[in-house]
């Protein structure tokens, strides 16, 4: 399944990354986030808007578009 | 003279703990990417300058503010580097810790947030640490200032470099010798670290490189090593190779270095953000959050102390003056300069101090609280249908306080085109030098309904510059590729009085200083066209150079509601900075305080024209600060005229619309 589709508090393992946009894998990269990271979501706004998640306690913002590309599967 | 740089990631405490050090002060806030310019201050012992940059995450840029940081090591030879670490994301932080001891300049760690990492319960062992990497670590709470003393001992040692390697792999090694056998020996980089920078994929590196090894051969040798590391199956990519085997490294010190009890303390950040982001109540919560900032300002607590400040001015303060200038028999020339020009000018302005004050102080508050990631995320959804990014909101809301530092503020954005797209419609947000103007109208035109009116042309701004993202950016601004959109939430801190307290002064200290230079300066030029005329001094108001250069252009201002020679006037000398539309009119008027200007301007304005004013006054062209700034940051003359014309040509639409809907609608 993919991140966008995860429920809001549960977690789940990153499994891939290939198909989003260069310019973020290095974003979520130098954030530490990559393939194999432990991620929880904890908000969805409206409307397809932003996502709020965490990754070894650090919250960060990610756009539905991203999520939507990103394979996880739950833990 | 010694020069130590500050390195670290974003919002890791870099800039507290430079105006803990020195006896300069740099802007301070909860979010990445405060610091965008390179800043340079004298430590207090004053024997070294201190350099703080803006955060990055690795040596290898993605925004403008990081390469500000890249070049700095490239092309300036600090002689250490005081490397700043977030205690609490340690992991993370030690990535671009071993690749500025690959750099091979001393280092000293500072290891901050260190009260954040506790009440975690992450205890770190940094005499281990320091062992492991080879460096001096030295505790810190750069918020409080605890450690600083020890950073400066150690600053006081001599350093040397630390021996720290890591083994990359046969394949990476060879190609590493390789790169090295090609460079000259005397070169002022450490070969090591140019080929592994290189071998990441960083284009700063690589652009320096090729001044000594052709571009071709790099290609070549790049794609060469990147095939055998696929081929091993390890990795796709080089950059992702390196960062694995550092990452291994960096599990295996923090496995020996950080013990980590598990401790359930409540996380308040995650609590405030179920609230602040939640799905309905997320926005409605900032604009009420923006609509108390503005009844702060205005209604409940600015206002009446500007009236207690306009009374004093223009009775005791004036009186006084008077008096002075009579008992030292000064000329009725000096005594017009200095009453009708300088006190009516400047004090009309320095009226607004406690309004202003009381704006940034909230601006600070919000900088210092971390809500302003979340303000971007909340908004990413609008701004992205625009054109836009979440982040450019952040430049826009420190526009609010002034917009030199908001369009600065867009050199986090990492896409060109939307970094252009935010300078270029920054100066709509209206700025505290406007809201002079609209004090003025509204306490004389709106009495009962001051912030309501003061928040809608916010609202106003905001909206005239969402529109035009829009089409800017469908049509000569239009990007296919994909714009990045990740943003770091920092944890939520109560801001420390000290803190918002010498924020708020650092930012109102500019409008205070311009009171008693330019604006002093204006309202002396001011006054003397306005005293001179075709036929000599003190010649009738009307008949002076002024209004003969307010009335060549009244008539183009008619259609929109304010066709005297006042208003264009005062509208031609806002240029230099919007408050000396302010200054000119109390000059203009001859009224000795702004209660008096109210009730002058009450005979030239109606409420319509007055609310026509104040629109077109918020919109028509961004001030000579703010010129320079778009000059500087798009490097551009052609940008530059553009972000000029585009706001007269917007602001004279706006305006027309709303003076002629108006009247449509019978409003007068
Ligand atoms: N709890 C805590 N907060 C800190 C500490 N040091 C800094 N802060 C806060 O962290 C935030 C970021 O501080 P800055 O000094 O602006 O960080 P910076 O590294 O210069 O950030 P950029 O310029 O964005 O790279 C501010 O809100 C500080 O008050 C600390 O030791 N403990
Ligand atoms: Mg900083």
């Amino acid at each position: 399944m993919t991140l966008s589709e995860l429920e809001k508090g549960l977690q789940a393992r990153i499994i891939d990354l290939s198909n989003i946009s260069p310019l973020v894998r290095r974003r979520l990269l130098d954030l530490g986030i990559l393939e194999g990271s432990i991620i929880r979501l904890i908000h969805r706004l409206p409307l397809r808007g932003a996502f709020a998640l965490e990754v070894n306690h650090q919250e960060f913002g990610l756009r539905y578009a991203e999520a939507k590309r990103i394979e996880v599967e739950v833990v | 003279m010694k020069s130590i740089a500050l390195a670290g990631n974003p919002n890791t405490g870099k800039t507290s703990l430079f105006n803990m050090l020195t006896k300069s002060y740099e802007y301070v806030g909860n979010w990445t990417g405060v610091t965008v310019e390179k800043k340079i201050g004298k430590l207090k012992s004053g024997d070294a300058e201190l350099i703080d940059l803006p955060g990055i995450y690795s040596l290898n840029p993605l925004s403008k503010d990081e390469g500000i940081s890249i070049n700095y090591l490239m092309n300036e030879s600090p002689s250490t580097i005081i490397n700043i670490v977030d205690g609490s994301l340690l992991e993370r932080n030690l990535n671009l810790t071993i690749q500025l001891l690959e750099y091979g300049k001393p280092l000293l760690i500072g290891l901050n947030m260190v009260d954040i990492a506790k009440s975690r319960g992450i205890r770190i062992d940094q005499k281990k640490l320091a062992r492991l990497l080879g460096v001096p670590v030295v505790p810190i709470i750069a918020r409080t200032g605890s450690g600083c003393d020890e950073i400066l001992e150690q600053l006081g040692q001599s350093a040397s470099s630390s021996t720290f390697q890591i083994d990359y792999g046969e394949i990476i090694e060879e190609a590493i010798s390789e790169i090295d056998d090609r460079l000259d020996a005397d070169l002022p980089y450490h070969h090591r670290w140019l080929a592994i920078q290189f071998l990441e994929g960083n284009h700063v590196v690589k652009d320096k490189l090729s001044a000594w090894i052709p571009e071709k051969d790099l290609n070549e040798m790049y794609n060469r090593t990147e095939k055998k590391i696929k081929d091993t199956g390890e990795s796709h990519t080089l950059p992702s190779y390196i960062y694995k085997v550092r990452n291994e490294r960096i599990k295996s010190i923090i496995g020996e270095a950080v013990y980590v009890e598990s401790k359930s303390a409540t996380n308040w950040t995650e609590k405030i953000d179920r609230v602040l982001l939640n799905r309905f109540l997320g926005i409605p919560l900032f604009l009420a959050v923006m609509y108390l900032v503005f009844q702060f300002t205005f209604d409940w607590l600015g206002s009446p102390i500007s009236d207690q400040l306009d009374g004093f001015l223009s009775g005791p303060a004036s009186d006084g003056l008077t008096w002075l200038l009579t008992f030292c028999g000064a000329s009725s020339f000096i005594k017009s300069v200095v009453l009708e020009g300088i006190i009516s000018g400047v004090g009309g302005v320095l009226v607004f101090v406690p309004q202003i004050f009381i704006l940034f102080f909230f601006i600070s508050w919000l900088e210092d609280s971390g809500y302003m990631a979340r303000i971007a995320l909340l908004m990413d959804r609008l701004m992205s249908s625009v054109g836009l990014n979440g982040k450019a909101f952040i430049p826009m809301i420190i526009g609010f306080g002034c917009n030199v530092p908001g369009i600065m503020a867009a050199r986090t954005i990492e896409h060109p085109k939307e970094r252009l797209l935010t300078i270029l419609l920054s100066p709509l947000m209206s700025c505290s030098a406007r809201l002079t103007v609209y004090a003025l109208f509204a306490a004389a035109f709106f009495n009962s309904h001051q912030s309501l009116i003061v928040l809608s042309l916010y609202v106003l701004s905001i909206v005239t510059a969402l529109l035009l993202a829009k089409l800017f950016s469908s049509t000569f601004l239009k990007h296919e590729d994909q714009s990045a959109f990740v943003i770091e939430l920092p944890p939520y801190r109560v801001p420390q009085w000290r803190i918002l307290l010498r924020s708020t002064w650092e930012k109102g200290k500019g409008f205070v200083r311009k009171a008693g230079t330019f604006i002093f300066g204006g309202s002396v030029v001011i006054w003397l066209l306005s005293y001179a005329g075709p036929s000599g001094f003190d010649v009738e108001m009307n008949q002076s150079f002024l209004a003969i250069i307010g009335n060549a252009i009244a008539l183009l201002f008619d259609p929109i509601g304010f066709g005297n020679w006042q208003a264009g006037a005062s509208l031609l000398t806002g240029f230099l900075a919007k408050e000396v539309v302010v200054s000119t009119m109390n000059i203009i008027y001859m009224t000795p305080d702004d209660t008096a200007l109210q009730g002058v301007l009450g005979q030239y304005f109606t409420s319509l024209q007055a609310y026509s004013f104040m629109a077109f006054t918020l919109l028509y062209v961004p001030c000579l600060a703010t010129v320079a700034v778009i000059k500087k940051e798009t490097m551009s003359k052609k940008w530059t005229w553009f972000s000029i014309v585009y706001a007269l040509v917007i602001a004279y639409v706006i305006s027309l619309v709303i003076y002629q809907g108006g009247r449509l609608l019978g409003f007068h």
